[in-house]
């Protein structure tokens, strides 16, 4: 199965660059998500991420006040992405691990298609052996 | 954050995980895992001397999916990770639990009160119980909580 298949297109829920720990932690619980998307100050400038774990890890672990920390310390940025769409799941997979990311940025050309999660990955699997076990019915 | 610090007990989720059997298929497992919209699946010990397990879906995408094996002849006993990441004080303070998921590199670790399972503690867990003290410190200085 390729790239293509599993792109959701869900849309990412953003915050500001300028917004702090806490204020992630409120929009990621408010929203229900696990991540956000850091915007750009400037059509130049990249994207960025952040997850639950970057949270955990780099802010709480440490002992930092949420509401002193900016986001931009604890996140990703710029995003891990991919842009060739005929790829096996298998190499988004080794992608992943390589990078030790959960979600990767897929962009064709200059659009952004959307991210694509470790759970996208399992649930394609599991639909891909599916298929192969009708089909040999 | 508030005044009395938040410990362990405060955010550890006391009920129980669903398992699966060390030598069922690492597709099982995944079914199981989507079926139940749960992640992270401990797997049971066989007596009282050997340990118990954990299988995640970060195992199976960067062992399984990323190796380009079949996930219907891997095992389960081939890549989940044994033993259990574990913690025993219930009154540690939250940041030397998040400090414990970072230093080992797993997003859920289990509670043990006494030599007895207790229950488990994620990710999610930390950030709830630090959003609900938030708001509670909010809601204690008398300003109404605005969402950002």
């Amino acid at each position: 199965m390729e790239l293509r298949a599993i792109i959701t297109g869900s849309k990412p829920v953003k915050i500001l660059p300028s917004a702090t720990a806490s204020d992630a932690l409120m929009s990621m619980m408010e929203n229900k998500t696990d991540y956000l998307l850091i915007d750009r100050t400037a059509p130049n400038d990249a994207y960025g991420i952040i997850t639950r774990w970057d949270l955990v890890a780099e802010a709480i672990a440490c002992g930092r006040e949420l509401a002193n920390t900016p986001v931009l310390d604890l996140a990703r940025k710029p995003l891990v992405v991919m842009n060739n769409l005929d790829l096996d799941i298998r190499w988004v997979a080794r992608k992943m691990r390589n990078e030790g990311v959960s979600r990767i940025a897929v962009f064709d050309k200059d659009v952004f298609l959307g991210f694509v999660s470790d759970v996208d990955i399992l649930r394609a699997s599991v639909s891909k052996t599916r298929t192969k076990k009708g089909a040999e019915q | 954050m508030t005044s009395t610090p938040l410990v362990l007990k405060d955010v550890v989720k006391t009920w129980e995980l669903h398992s699966v059997g060390p030598e069922e298929t690492v597709h099982a497992a995944m079914q199981e895992m989507l079926q139940k919209n749960c992640y992270t699946l401990l797997v049971p010990r066989k007596d009282k001397h050997d340990a118990y397990g954990i299988i995640t879906k970060k195992d199976i995408v960067s062992k399984v999916i990323a190796e380009g094996k079949e996930p219907k002849k891997v095992k389960v006993r081939e890549v989940m990770s044994k033993p259990l990441v574990i913690l025993t004080d219930l009154t540690l303070d939250l940041r030397w639990v998040a400090k414990a998921m970072a230093n080992s590199g797993v997003s859920t670790i289990a509670v043990f009160d006494k030599g007895d399972f207790y229950g488990y503690v994620t990710e999610a867990c930390i950030l709830e119980g630090v959003y609900n003290s938030l708001r509670r410190a909010k809601l204690e200085q008398g300003t109404e909580f605005v969402s950002c």
